[in-house]
This record gives C-alpha cells, sequence and structure tokens, in this order.
C-alpha cells in the first residue's frame, strides 16, 4: 500500500490561493450553537410525533433547515439518528403517499441523508439497507434522476 | 413540422461547432488537436480545410459573422485567431498568458474583441495591437475562485457573463480603454436584459437585474426531476433551449413572473423522430454500421454497455416508471430513443426568423452529431403526445 501514500499528501498546504468550503457556499445563519439547539429540539419532536404514529409529520420536520456545513457535527448525528428512526418506523405501503407530500427541498435533504446512511451502513447504525433502498426507489421515482444529482453536486453537505 | 437534420460528423465527442456567418461552412473539433473545415454538399459536409497549429484538444470555435474570423482555444493554453486568405487560413497567435487549459472562447458582437475562459480561475479579454500586430490579452481575476466553464457576451460589447465551478455566474465589465466607446453554462437573451444559466444541480436559472448595485427584479430558479443540462441559448425575450445530459433539447419559456418547461424538440414517444438515419461525412464511418457487425444484437449489447454503461437487459423501453423519473428513454436496440445519442454540449442559434426569434438551432454532443432542429411550438408537440397516448 505504500506506493499510494502520496494520495494523502495535502498538496494544498502551500499553496495561499486554495479554495476553501466558505468560497462555495454561505454557513448556516444560525451560527454553530443555534444550529444544535435547534437539531436537538427538532429531535424530540420528532420522538413524540413517532410515538402518536405521524410519521409524515415527524419527517417533515426533521427535512425543514437541517443542519449543513463544518463545526456542526454534533447537530448533524442527532438529525442523522432522528432520520433513520422515522425511516424504520415507516411501513412500506406508506412510503410513496409520504414521499409525495414532501416539498421540492426536502425531498432533496431526505435523498441526502438516505446517501449518508449508506455510507454509514454497518457501522453501529440499527438501520438495514434494504430499508433505505427502498425509501432511495420510491423517492426516484418521485423527485427524479435531477433529486440524486442535486445531493451528489450540493456542497453544503448533511 | 419539418424534422430535424442529423450530420454523424465523428466517431468521437464534437468540442468545438462553429457555423460560417452564411452557414455554408462549419468549424468542428472532433476531439482532437485538429480543427476541421466542411463545406456543404446537399445533404451532407465535405472536408475543405484543417486548422493545425494547437498541440492539445481543442475546446472551443467561435466563428465571427461580420469579420469572418475563427478563434480556437486549447488545452495547450494557446488561442489562435484564424484569417481566411486566398491559399486557406492564416492562423495568429494570442498571449493569453494563463498557466492551465483555456475552456472556452467567444467573440464580442463588434468582433473587436473576444474573451476566453481558463482552468487558471481567469478570463482572458483579448483584443488586437495595432502597433505590434498581435493579439493582447487583458486579466478577469479577481472574485474567480475556479475554472471559468462558459461565457457570453452582452450586446452592448462590454458587458461580459461568465459561469464558473466555483458554483456561481458572474457579470463583468470587460472595458478595454481604447478598443471601447463608451460602455454557470451562461447567455444574454436578445435584448441583453435577462441572464439565464443552467447549474449542475439539475436547474434552471433566470435573472432580471434591476439597477448597479441593487439585488436583481427578478431570481427564477426551475428545478428539474431529469438529469442537468450543459447548455443554452435565447429563442426570444421570453423562451429559451436547454439542453445536456438528457441528450434532448427542452424548450422553456416564461417571463419576469416565472419560467417553466415548455415541451421538448426532440419528442421520443412520437414515432417521427425514430427513423432518422445520419449521414456519413468524409471519410469517416457512421458509428452505427462498423461493418458487418453493426446488425448484431451481441455487439450492440456490448457497445451499448461501452459507450453508456447499459446493460440492454436491464433497461425498460420507455416506461412509466423511467419517464417520471426523468430518465432518457432507451430503445429494445440498447440505443437511445432521442436522436443525440449522448450528452448534448453545444447549443446555439443557427437561423433567424423575420421578427427576430430564432428559427432553427444547432446542437452537437458527445455522440460526434450536429444536428439542426426547427424551433417547434407547442401546440403540435403536445397534440402528437395526446395522440401517442390515447394509442
Amino acid at each position: 500500500m505504500s506506493e499510494y501514500a502520496f494520495r494523502k499528501i495535502d498538496i494544498d498546504a502551500l499553496d495561499e490561493d486554495v479554495l476553501l468550503p466558505s468560497d462555495l457556499y454561505d454557513p448556516d445563519p444560525r451560527g454553530p450553537d443555534g444550529v444544535l439547539s435547534d437539531a436537538k429540539s427538532k429531535s424530540t419532536e420528532v420522538r413524540n410525533l413517532i410515538s402518536r404514529g405521524d410519521t409524515a409529520g415527524a419527517l417533515n420536520t426533521i427535512l425543514t433547515e437541517p443542519p449543513y456545513g463544518e463545526g456542526v457535527d454534533e447537530a448533524k448525528d442527532i438529525t442523522t439518528t432522528a432520520l433513520l428512526l422515522i425511516l424504520n418506523s415507516t411501513r412500506s405501503t406508506e412510503i410513496p403517499a409520504i414521499v409525495k407530500a414532501l416539498g421540492p427541498e426536502q425531498q432533496d435533504h431526505l435523498m441526502a441523508y438516505l446517501y449518508k446512511g449508506m455510507a454509514v451502513l454497518g457501522q453501529g447504525t440499527d438501520v438495514s439497507g434494504s430499508v433505505l433502498l427502498t425509501w432511495h426507489e420510491k423517492l426516484t421515482e418521485v423527485a427524479g434522476v435531477g433529486c440524486i444529482v442535486r445531493v451528489m453536486t450540493d456542497r453544503r453537505t448533511l | 413540422m419539418s424534422a430535424p437534420e442529423v450530420f454523424q460528423l465523428s466517431v468521437g465527442p464534437l468540442t468545438g461547432v462553429a457555423f460560417s456567418p452564411d452557414r455554408s461552412q462549419v468549424a468542428v473539433c472532433a476531439n482532437t488537436n485538429e480543427a476541421q473545415i466542411y463545406a456543404r454538399n446537399g445533404d451532407s459536409w465535405e472536408l475543405q480545410h484543417t486548422l493545425a497549429e494547437h498541440d492539445k484538444l481543442i475546446t472551443a470555435i467561435s466563428w465571427a459573422p461580420q469579420t469572418n474570423r475563427i478563434v480556437t482555444c486549447s488545452q495547450d493554453r494557446n488561442a489562435y485567431v484564424w484569417t481566411p486568405t486566398e491559399t486557406g487560413w492564416k492562423p495568429a497567435l494570442v498571449l493569453l498568458r494563463i498557466n492551465r487549459a483555456a475552456t472556452c472562447v467567444k467573440w464580442s458582437p463588434k468582433e473587436d474583441k473576444f474573451a476566453v475562459g481558463s482552468g487558471a480561475r481567469t478570463i482572458a479579454v483579448c483584443s488586437f495591437d495595432e502597433e505590434n500586430n498581435w493579439w493582447v490579452s487583458k486579466h478577469i481575476k479577481k472574485p474567480l475562485r475556479s475554472t471559468v466553464l462558459s461565457i457570453d457576451w452582452h450586446p452592448n460589447n462590454v458587458l461580459l457573463a461568465a459561469g464558473a465551478a466555483d458554483a456561481k455566474a458572474y457579470v463583468f465589465s470587460a472595458f478595454i480603454k481604447g478598443v471601447d466607446s463608451k460602455p454557470e453554462p451562461t447567455v444574454f437573451s436578445p435584448s441583453g436584459d435577462v441572464l439565464a444559466f443552467v447549474a449542475h444541480d439539475s436547474s434552471l436559472n433566470v435573472v432580471y437585474p434591476s439597477g448597479p448595485g441593487a439585488p436583481p427584479a427578478a431570481y427564477i430558479s426551475v428545478k428539474l426531476p431529469s438529469l442537468p443540462f450543459v447548455n443554452l441559448t435565447f429563442t426570444s425575450e421570453s423562451q429559451l433551449i436547454a439542453a445536456g445530459h438528457d441528450c434532448q433539447p427542452i424548450v422553456f419559456s416564461g417571463d419576469q413572473s416565472g419560467w417553466a418547461q415548455s415541451h421538448s424538440l426532440d419528442d421520443p414517444t412520437s414515432s417521427s423522430s425514430r427513423p432518422l438515419t445520419p449521414h456519413a461525412t468524409g471519410s469517416r464511418v457512421p458509428s452505427g454500421g462498423v461493418g458487418r457487425l453493426g446488425n448484431n444484437e451481441a455487439f450492440n449489447m456490448f457497445k451499448a454497455a461501452d459507450s453508456k454503461g447499459q446493460r440492454s437487459g436491464s433497461s425498460a423501453p420507455g416506461g412509466g416508471s423511467s419517464a417520471s423519473s426523468g430518465l432518457t428513454p432507451v430503445g429494445t436496440d440498447g440505443l437511445l430513443l432521442t436522436v443525440h445519442q449522448n450528452s448534448i454540449t453545444l447549443v446555439e442559434a443557427y437561423e433567424w426568423s423575420s421578427n427576430g426569434d430564432v428559427s432553427k438551432i444547432s446542437t452537437a454532443g458527445k455522440d460526434g452529431r450536429l444536428v439542426l432542429w426547427p424551433v417547434t411550438a407547442k401546440a403540435g408537440g403536445l397534440a402528437g403526445k395526446f395522440g401517442a397516448l390515447q394509442v
């Protein structure tokens, strides 16, 4: 493997004119603390909604203004956990109607979380690949491949 | 409704296409370091000249409509201005002073300047220096943070719009003292009052500026379920055509209150666009019939897998689900049902009607095809669609 070690060298270290994430998107106006408290309150709200069986409302809440960017890792973790909880507790027959009811922006965010969930499969999370793939299939039918492209190109990683 | 004219100019992608002022000739670059000039002969194109001066792939070509000069720019960081003489096209080197590949080039409306975008986070605005008899450039560097992908001029010859890979579209003043008198893919509308750009998040954006320093009067962003567009052109003040990875030109119409998708010029569901056969040009072999393997099913399957990454077995032909999820429909033979068989990278106005609107556009793409489309109205297209639905 040593022959690939050069790939890990930070070639931008000595470049003063390096392109930073802040050049590509504006940070969240709420600030890191505001984002974290928002995420915590939403997570509690989501748990309440799920216990009342309102998965559509829970999904709507969690996908509105989700945390993005750098320095908000805790808020991101809380939101992801809450979202995966919703995905797990939804019956597969209900998925198409729920997905259709979401706004275009929320559909994009949901797709981003599905890919994030696939990235952490088998790393201690309690979500299964088949659940994510079912959601992915239904969401693509509604929102189209443009939704996937938007997730891939968005620099504001969730 | 006349059918589009299809010409297969190369097996590989066309990286640059520019028509001559009278549309009798076309300069194309077939993914090489040479540009070829073809002359139209009935239904085919005949090779006339080869412009060979660049060392690396030519990335863009622009042909000035009045002064009849061609400018080419290339990955070898150079641009050449080609002037027609009796013995052929004579090149003149442009001092671009950039340290990365040039990506796009466009003549200004008055044709005394041209702009070259590059991977060096720079736009070089070039003008002719009479004293030294060469083309010199001035750089626009400041807010650019990444590769410039597209440029277009405002009709007033001074404002320049650019789309860059830092996810922003810019408008600059490209004022050069002495040359000028007083004054995201990115194009201005015919009047120059509207700016439109397509982004890689499958969106089409239209901006109506208000005044200097003030926020725009209207900013409209249309998000689409399909694959992203690559290029676009205005056909009138209230209509534009965008094309890209979806392999078909899509007409959009709207005004300051909103823009919406109108129809596709290449309706894959109508049978009329199906039996088009590309015309071979020059000595090149049209992709489709390589020897006796042309009609072989197995050959087509591997060809589709190679060129489009698709396995024909898994691709359902134009079903309801694939249409709704924004996928380009694929026929049972593994070929796309659209005229273009791969991403469209170039869209340009080809012919204007008497009232100044564009009546024909040209598109070219990675499949090596050059297509001339009549700009059709929505009514016919919709009726055709409903007809197909009833059947």
